[in-house]
């Protein structure tokens, strides 16, 4: 454990030099390869104990303390934590090229490209390249993401949602008490109350992974009951996604389905019936759901389940009654709804 | 400076002229992000990297950025649009120009306020493309999940990858549906999107995927642009792409075909390649198989085949390599339909319709002893084809045009001749009474033309071969008969007066007869080198042996131990002398 602490220890300090110190300008490509290197030790340290307390206390300790010492020796210091960590090539390459002491042939070294279609991805270790790979797999990204249409989540989120599934399956694996893992959840997801719109599609995602194993089913289990759990992220989700998507999330999951429904009721409760525009119109504009999307959210969960309908025609056509029994439009938001759909 | 130095600095810098251009299209093409935009761009993008090339060599040549940024003010804003358009960006080449162009720009010791900038906007510029600081909530999810950014777009660009083609997939087009309207049109921009990541390995089951769907539309089809940037990538040899994949390129870009067919005969023509080679390279090309599932292709290939044979009427290799093709090919076919020789007139339009069948039936497929008869009647045909043909051509003088039917039954014997083969063998136990046919074959087989009606006295010297050989082979007698030896082996000698006979012809005759002939193993041996030797044909001797050698262990039923010895042998004999 002594040897680890200052292996990262140390591999912090490199860090700080790659960042802010000229002596960068005496770099070769044996020194940056070295430093990828340790880099690489560190994220391999954090995956292996950021799901066990106790030494992970310990390496927050340590940083701590290199992190003290570095921002005394540098004052533009800029602390490297725990969570950084998982991440340090990407920080050592981004900390670098803003250093403007790195020399031009560590650059142009970085930046290779290779004209041929060798397999470059597959080569991990080399750093040679390494920027210009980067470069190409983002720009075919871009490249291809208007190619993909079809309204569904989009491969960004798709992707973001395995990872978080599989980032919590560890988590719950690792320790017995859920707590640390729903401590995992609402830190990694809470810096989005800002921007909700693309932590909905996120979750949307991760809820629709396949799951091959008893393990990724209870990960998403507890996503959903944590979902559930935070009324204001329920209805995010169900404003922000398309009716389809929600739809295949109620085909999915059980429990997604009866919230969804509750929640659809509720929506319809709290609506009132403008006579200026002639449309049901939601109270609170907080949420700006319309009444037309409302009916595309009813017909695309009939249509992913087909069983539903009968039972919400008739649960509809009970309130509808309770309202008063009548045929004419405006007068209950239940009636108009049975219109709608049936039309 | 004098006027010629004047002339020589600005000669350097023709870019002056085009830069305005390339930095409106690079403007142009930041503005929208349409199939219009993608195709434009890639319409552009060699001459682009052609340009991207000069500019590089001419920033190279200069030692200072000032001076540079004097000559060439757009230069930086250029650079910075092309470094955000991501089909420049995902291309290799054009890439790798881009970044050598702007690390050319970078000063090492920067000399005023002007570098120090440029270098600090390099470094952002650069900074900004490898690393995901500026990008907003996604990163900001992997930095928390503590993902690589590299690992994430990769998953991303993977992840693409099987969405695009399982949308692709799905968008079978077909006919009916006239309501809908085929999504074929975003097959076509999908392909004009792809051209920059033609080389890129996570992207080739896309493209393979985009080849292989033309197939079921007959709407839009694959862009210009695309086929074409596939074709330079093959020639490049640059291409990541699986076997289907390879064959549908053919299929959809005539000069990819025509390029791998002329590389396949270029490589099994070669000098020194044996004729096991030959068969080894032209399975592997992947061609016949090609040729099996599109009659088009074959087609295609037939016809180069076609014109190469107008050239070289006499040589034996690219004979050879035509009549492994076919064997390939029709090998394939067999895979393919159950019934083969059913579909034979359509891939063999221009050859006479009653040859096919009987020259496409394999000699193992019929007894052994039906074998005779049946080159009896292949003979027989050909050379009525030949006098109808001649018949014509002597009243209608000096008409070459009417030689296209007995060429095209001539090219099918060439691509059918394990035919001439069975004939040449069959000789050697033929009396002198059934050998005339047996022998027109063959030397129509060797000489197709009958310029000069030169055929009756070739006939007649083969004829002569024959019997030299038939007397040689059939007496047990020692010494040897010198004399028999001897004409026979004048025989081989170029005659500058009289038509001589290819000298393959002949020694196919010896090779058959050394074979399969009654005399013991020694004396046949001892034949061969004799002649061999003294007419100076080893090499061509010992190609036709290879032949005989591997024809023998496809046929596999008329193998045996002893012929295998006996071949061995000759090849020894053959070899000592080489």
């Amino acid at each position: 454990m002594e040897a680890v602490l200052k292996n990262v220890g140390r591999t912090v300090e490199l860090l700080a030099v790659a960042a802010h110190s000229g002596v960068v300008n005496e770099w070769d490509e044996q020194t940056v390869t070295r430093a990828f290197h340790w880099a690489r030790y560190c994220e391999h340290i954090y995956s292996r104990f950021h799901g066990n307390p106790v030494i992970r206390g310990v390496l927050e300790k340590q940083l701590q303390l290199t992190n003290h010492s570095l921002k005394e020796a540098l004052p533009e210091y800029n602390a490297v934590s725990f969570l950084d960590l998982g991440r340090c090539q990407d920080l050592l390459l981004l900390w670098l090229l803003n250093n403007s002491a790195l020399p031009v042939s560590i650059m142009k070294m970085l930046f290779e490209t290779k004209a041929s279609a060798d397999s470059t991805s597959s080569n991990y270790e080399d750093v040679r390249g390494l920027c210009s790979q980067i470069i190409q797999c983002k720009s075919a990204c871009t490249v291809l993401r208007p190619l993909l249409g079809v309204p569904s989540v989009g491969a960004d989120a798709e992707v973001q949602g395995e990872m978080l599934m599989e980032r919590l399956g560890s988590a719950l694996s690792q320790s017995s008490d859920p707590l640390r893992a729903e401590d995992f959840l609402s830190s990694v997801l809470q810096e989005f109350e800002v921007a909700a719109e693309h932590l909905c599609p996120v979750i949307a995602a991760a809820l629709l992974t396949t799951t091959d194993s008893a393990a990724q089913t209870a990960s998403q289990d507890f996503l959903l009951d944590w979902l559930q759990s935070r009324r204001g992220t329920l209805q995010h989700v169900c404003t922000a996604l398309p009716s389809k998507v929600l739809a295949d999330l109620a085909k999915r999951h059980q429990k997604f389905r009866d919230a969804f429904c509750k929640l659809l009721k509720r929506w319809a409760s709290e609506m009132e019936y403008r006579v200026t525009e002639g449309e049901w119109v939601h109270a609170a504009t907080s949420s700006a759901v319309s009444f037309q999307k409302m009916t595309e959210h009813y017909l695309a969960l009939f249509e992913a389940c087909p069983s539903l309908r009968t039972e919400m025609e008739d649960e509809l056509n009970a309130r509808r009654i309770a309202d008063g029994d009548f045929d004419v439009r405006g007068l209950s938001v239940w009636g108009d709804n049975l219109l709608a759909l049936r039309k | 400076m004098t006027e010629l130095q004047v002339q020589q600095t600005t000669a350097h810098w023709p870019n002056v002229q085009e830069m305005p251009f390339w930095l409106e299209k690079a403007i142009a093409w930041g503005q929208t992000d349409t199939p219009h935009t993608w195709k434009d761009i890639s319409l552009h993008l060699k001459r682009l990297r052609d340009f991207l090339q000069q500019l590089l060599t001419e920033i190279s040549s200069v030692s200072s950025t000032t001076e540079t940024l004097n000559r060439l003010p757009l230069l930086g804003q250029l650079l910075g649009r092309l470094c955000w358009n991501s089909h420049v960006t995902a291309e290799g080449a054009s890439r790798g120009l881009l970044l050598q162009c702007l690390l050319a720009l970078y000063s090492e010791h920067p000399s005023n306020a002007v570098e120090g900038k440029a270098n600090q906007w390099i470094q952002k510029v650069l900074c900004h493309l490898a690393t995901d600081e500026e990008d907003g909530a996604a990163v900001v999810l992997m930095k928390h999940l503590a993902v690589p950014t590299k690992e994430y777009h990769l998953n991303v660009l993977k992840k693409m990858v099987t969405r695009i083609q399982e949308s692709i997939g799905n968008s079978r087009c077909s006919v009916s549906s006239t309501n809908k309207g085929c999504s074929c049109g975003s097959v076509w921009a999908a392909s004009e999107a792809c051209v920059p990541l033609i080389t890129c390995p996570e992207a080739s089951p896309l493209i393979g995927a985009l080849l292989q769907q033309q197939m079921t539309c007959i709407r839009e089809g694959l862009s210009e642009n695309f086929l074409g940037a596939l074709h330079s990538a093959y020639s490049r040899c640059d291409l990541l792409l699986d076997e289907q994949a390879v064959v549908s390129l053919w299929y959809q870009s005539l000069p990819s075909l025509e390029e791998a067919v002329l590389n396949l005969l270029a490589s099994a023509t070669a000098a020194g390649s044996t004729p096991s080679q030959v068969e080894e390279q032209v399975s592997k090309s992947l061609l016949p198989k090609a040729c099996a599932q599109h009659c088009s292709v074959f087609l295609v290939v037939n016809d180069i085949f076609r014109t190469v044979l107008k050239q070289t009427e006499r040589n034996e290799r690219v004979k050879n390599v035509f009549q492994t093709f076919t064997k390939c090919f029709f090998m394939e076919l067999s895979r393919l339909q159950p019934q083969p020789s059913a579909s034979l007139k359509a891939f063999f339009p221009q050859s006479p319709p009653s040859l096919l069948i009987p020259l496409f039936t394999m000699p193992s497929e019929m007894p052994q002893e039906s074998l005779k008869n049946h080159l009896m009647w292949v003979s027989s045909s050909l050379q009525r084809l030949t006098e109808e043909e001649e018949d014509d051509e002597d009243s209608d003088s000096g008409n070459i045009r009417g030689n296209h039917k007995v060429f095209e039954a001539w090219f099918l014997l060439v691509q059918c001749a394990y035919w001439v083969h069975v004939a040449v063998q069959l000789l050697v136990t033929s009396g002198p009474e059934d050998c005339g046919p047996l022998l027109w074959l063959l030397t129509f087989y060797h000489h197709p033309t009958n310029r000069w009606h030169h055929r009756a006295s070739q006939l007649v010297q083969a004829k002569a071969a024959w019997d030299h050989l038939y007397s040689l082979f059939s007496t047990v007698a020692h010494p040897l008969p010198a004399d028999h030896l001897q004409s026979f082996i004048s025989l081989l000698a170029p005659k500058p007066q009289q038509p001589s006979l290819a000298p393959s012809l002949t020694l196919n005759l010896l090779v058959n007869f050394a074979t399969f002939g009654q005399l013991p193993q020694s004396t046949s041996a001892e034949i061969t080198q004799k002649v061999v030797h003294q007419s100076g044909l080893q090499d061509e001797a010992a190609r036709v042996l290879s032949s005989l050698r591997l024809r023998l262990n496809d046929r596999g039923s008329f193998a045996n131990d002893r012929v295998h010895l006996r071949i061995e042998e000759l090849h020894n004999t053959i070899k000592k002398q080489m």
